[in-house]
C-alpha cells in the first residue's frame, strides 16, 4: 500500500500543508525584514520555542490515545526548581540532580496516568488537578531554598548552560540538534514500533485493543509517563538556556503546546495524528511569532495571530469532513484526474 | 420505584463545604463567625458567576477555556469607560463583549464543527491579545469611588449586593434548568446529543446558547472584577478558566456532559474561594493553595468515580433481579390460566 502512494496523496497530506505554510512564512518575513533570512538569526529563533516543541512531541502521544494533558507546564516548573534546590541548597552533584529531575517528571506523569487509566475520571480533570498539585509543590519547594522565589536560582556552571546555548560552527544552535534528536526518538517510538501501534489502537478503539490482548491501561498510563518525561527534559533544557531555575518557567506553555499538537493534525478525539505534524506545527507557530516580532509587531499582540491560525487551520480541517465540502473536493479531484 | 436513587453530587459538595468549615472551626473558632463565612463566600463572587456561565457549556458536553480572557476584556472595556464617565455604556459594552465572544465560540463549535477545547483555546489567545491592543498594555486605573463602592454595598452584616444578586441568579437559573422545557434541553444535549436530535431538540442552537451564556456570564464577572479589584491589568482574569472548571468539577458537574447543576457550580466556587481563607486561619502560607486544590480535586473526583461505578453496578444487579422476579410472576400467571 505504502509504495503505491501517489504524488497527489502526498500533496493533499496535512504535513505538506504545514510545510507550505512554513515556506510562505519564511518568504513573507524574509521580504519584510531581510535580516530574518540570515542563517544565524533564522536558526537562532529555535531558542524561543524549543520548550513548547519538545513538550508538544510527547503530549501528542497522550492525544493519540484520546486523552489530554494540561499539566506539562507545571512539571516543567517543578523539574526546574527541584534541580535548582538540589544543586544550590543541598549541594548535590548537578548531573545527579538532573537525573532526579527526570525521575520527578516520570513520577508526576505516572501518578496522573494511573488515575486516568485505572479510574473513570476524565483526563482533563486529572491533569487539571495535576497542574494545580505540581505547581503548588513547586511553590512549596521554594521555601527550602535560601533564594527568593521570584528571583530564581542561578549561577549554574558554564558547561551545563553552554551545552544548550552553544552553536555548531557558530551558526546551528545545539538546541536545534537536540530538538531534531527528540523528533527522531518520538517518531520511531510512535510510528515504527509495536508500542506505537498499540497507542494508536487504544485511541481508535479501546475495547478492540483490549480484545487483541493489548494491556490498554498500561499503554494509556505510559503515554502520560512519556509526556511527564518530555516536560522534565524541557524543564532541564530551559533551565540551562536561561541559566535560572524558577517555578513558573512553564506557566504559559500549556495552551501553545495543545495548539501545536492540534495544528499538527492530531485529533483530540484520539486515533489519528503524528509526531512529524506536531514538530512542523510547533515550528510554524514559533516562526510566526518570531517573524512578527522581527517585523516590529508588539510581542504582547502575538497571541492574536496564533489564535487565528489555530481556529482557521482547524476549521479547514474539520470542514473537510463536511459532506458538502467533500463533494466539492472529490469533484475537483476528478476534474484534475481526467481533464 | 427509584428507592436507591443516589444523592445528587451537589449534595456531597455541600456536605464537604460544611465539614470543611466545621473542621477549621474546631481549630480556630473565629472561622465560624457569620461575618467570616460571608466574607469567604463574597471573595469568590467572580468565580461563582463565571462558573455558573461555564456550567451551561460543560453540561452540554463542551468546554470553554476562553472565559479567563473574556473576564479580562470585559473588565478592561467596562473599567476604561467608567473611568471616562460613561458608566452605563461601559457596563453594556462589557456584556456585549461577553456575548460576542460566546457567539464566536458557539459558531465555531456548532457550525464549523471545531472541537470546543481547540476553538476556545484559539479564542482565548485572540481575546487576550486584544486586551493588549485595547489597553495598549497599560493598566486601567483611577476608577471612580462610586463604581468601586458598588462591590462594597452590603446587606445583613457583610453579605454583599453582588453575592445576593448571584444567589438570586443561581436560584432562577436552577429553576429554569429543571422546571422549564427549554431549560432541560441543556442536560438532554449533554447526556446524549444523538438522542436529543431524534427527539427534535435543536442541538446546535442549544449549544450555541450555552456558549453565549458562558460569554455573557464571563462579561458580568468582568464587570464585578473591575468593581471589586479597582484596577485592571492586561493579565486580569488569567487562569480563571482553570479555576472555574475546577470549581464546576468540585461541584459535581461532569465534564462528559449531562450531569450537574447550577447549585453545584456555586458550591464548587465557594469551596475554591474558601480554601484560601482556610489556609489563613490554619496559619499556613498561601503557597499551599494550589497544592491543596490539586489534591482535593483529584481525591474528590477519583472517589466519586469509584462510588459511581459501584452504584451503577448495584443498579444493574437490581434491574436484573427485578427482571427475574417479573418473569417468574408472569410465568405463574400463565400457568394459572
Amino acid at each position: 500500500m505504502r509504495s503505491t502512494r501517489s504524488l497527489k496523496d502526498i500533496v493533499f497530506r496535512w504535513e505538506s500543508f504545514l510545510i507550505a505554510l512554513l515556506l510562505v512564512e519564511v518568504l513573507v518575513f524574509g521580504l519584510i525584514n531581510p535580516r530574518f533570512l540570515m542563517p544565524r538569526v533564522l536558526f537562532g529563533s529555535i531558542n524561543n520555542f524549543m520548550t513548547i516543541s519538545i513538550v508538544a512531541l510527547f503530549v501528542t502521544f497522550v492525544l493519540v490515545t484520546g486523552g489530554i494533558d494540561i499539566q506539562s507546564g507545571a512539571i516543567v516548573g517543578l523539574t526546574s526548581i527541584t534541580i535548582g534546590i538540589l544543586w544550590n541548597d543541598l549541594g548535590m552533584n548537578l548531573y545527579l540532580a538532573l537525573v532526579v529531575g527526570l525521575f520527578i517528571g516520570i513520577i508526576c506523569g505516572a501518578l496522573s496516568g494511573f488515575f486516568v487509566a485505572y479510574t473513570d475520571v476524565q483526563p482533563m480533570v486529572v491533569t487539571l488537578g495535576g497542574s494545580f498539585l505540581y505547581s503548588g509543590i513547586a511553590l512549596l519547594l521554594t521555601n527550602f531554598s535560601s533564594t527568593e522565589a521570584y528571583k530564581g536560582i542561578s549561577g549554574f556552571p558554564d558547561e551545563f548552560t553552554q551545552f544548550v546555548r552553544g552553536r555548531i560552527f557558530g551558526v546551528i544552535p545545539h538546541q536545534l540538534i537536540i530538538f531534531l534528536v527528540f523528533v527522531l526518538i518520538a517518531y520511531i517510538l510512535l510510528h515504527k514500533t509495536k508500542y506505537g501501534r498499540y497507542i494508536f489502537l487504544c485511541g481508535v478503539n479501546r475495547h478492540a485493543a483490549e480484545y487483541c490482548g493489548v494491556r490498554t491501561k498500561l499503554v494509556v498510563m505510559s503515554t502520560y509517563v512519556l509526556s511527564g518525561l518530555g516536560a522534565a527534559v524541557a524543564g532541564i533544557l530551559l533551565t540551562a538556556y536561561l541559566g535560572t531555575a524558577k517555578t513558573d518557567l512553564g506557566k504559559e506553555i500549556t495552551l501553545p503546546v495543545i495548539t501545536a499538537v492540534v495544528l499538527g493534525g492530531t485529533s483530540n478525539l484520539g486515533g489519528t495524528g503524528g509526531v512529524i505534524g506536531t514538530a512542523l506545527a510547533a515550528v510554524v507557530i514559533g516562526i510566526l511569532r518570531f517573524g512578527l516580532s522581527l517585523a516590529n509587531v508588539n510581542t504582547q499582540y502575538l497571541d492574536i495571530p496564533v489564535g487565528v491560525l489555530l481556529v482557521l487551520a482547524v476549521a479547514i480541517r474539520f470542514s473537510a469532513g463536511n459532506p458538502t465540502v467533500q463533494k466539492i473536493i472529490s469533484k475537483l479531484r476528478k476534474r484534475s484526474a481526467n481533464p | 420505584m427509584r428507592k436507591h436513587k443516589s444523592l445528587p453530587r451537589a449534595t456531597t459538595s455541600v456536605i464537604f463545604l460544611i465539614l470543611m468549615f466545621l473542621g477549621v472551626g474546631l481549630i480556630n473558632t473565629s472561622f465560624l463567625k457569620l461575618s467570616n463565612i460571608l466574607l469567604s463566600l463574597n471573595s469568590g463572587v467572580v468565580y461563582t458567576v463565571v462558573a455558573m456561565g461555564i456550567a451551561f457549556v460543560i453540561i452540554t458536553g463542551e468546554i470553554d477555556v476562553s472565559v479567563g480572557a473574556t473576564v479580562g476584556m470585559a473588565a478592561a472595556v467596562c473599567g476604561s469607560l467608567v473611568r471616562d464617565g460613561q458608566g452605563t455604556l461601559g457596563v453594556l459594552l462589557a456584556l456585549l463583549v461577553g456575548i460576542s465572544v460566546g457567539l464566536f465560540n458557539g459558531f465555531g463549535v456548532t457550525y464549523l464543527r471545531i472541537p470546543s477545547i481547540i476553538m476556545t483555546l484559539g479564542t482565548n489567545g485572540i481575546v487576550r491579545g486584544m486586551i493588549y491592543v485595547y489597553t495598549e498594555g497599560k493598566w486601567v486605573e483611577n476608577l471612580p469611588v462610586e463604581f468601586k463602592s458598588l462591590s462594597q454595598k452590603q446587606f445583613f452584616g457583610t453579605f454583599t449586593w453582588f453575592y445576593l444578586l448571584t444567589l438570586i441568579g443561581m436560584v432562577l437559573i436552577f429553576l429554569f434548568m429543571n422546571k422549564s422545557r427549554i431549560g432541560r434541553y441543556f442536560k438532554a444535549v449533554g447526556d446524549n446529543p444523538n438522542g436529543a436530535t431524534l427527539l427534535g431538540i435543536p442541538v446546535k442552537e442549544t449549544k450555541l446558547t450555552a456558549f453565549v451564556l458562558s460569554g455573557l456570564f464571563a462579561g458580568i464577572g468582568g464587570i464585578m472584577y473591575a468593581s471589586r479589584v479597582g484596577f485592571i491589568t492586561p493579565i486580569a482574569g488569567m487562569g480563571y478558566e482553570m479555576k472555574v472548571i475546577a470549581a464546576c468539577v468540585l461541584g459535581g458537574i461532569s465534564l462528559t456532559g449531562g450531569v450537574g447543576s447550577m447549585v453545584g457550580a456555586t458550591v464548587g466556587a465557594a469551596i475554591m474561594a474558601s480554601l484560601s481563607r482556610v489556609l489563613v486561619f490554619l496559619g499556613l502560607p498561601s503557597d499551599y493553595d494550589n497544592t491543596i486544590t490539586g489534591i482535593l480535586l483529584i481525591i474528590i473526583v477519583v472517589f466519586d468515580s469509584v462510588f459511581q461505578k459501584r452504584s451503577a453496578e448495584r443498579m444493574r444487579k437490581q434491574r436484573l433481579a427485578a427482571k427475574i422476579v417479573h418473569s417468574e410472576s408472569a410465568s405463574e400467571v400463565s400457568s394459572h390460566a
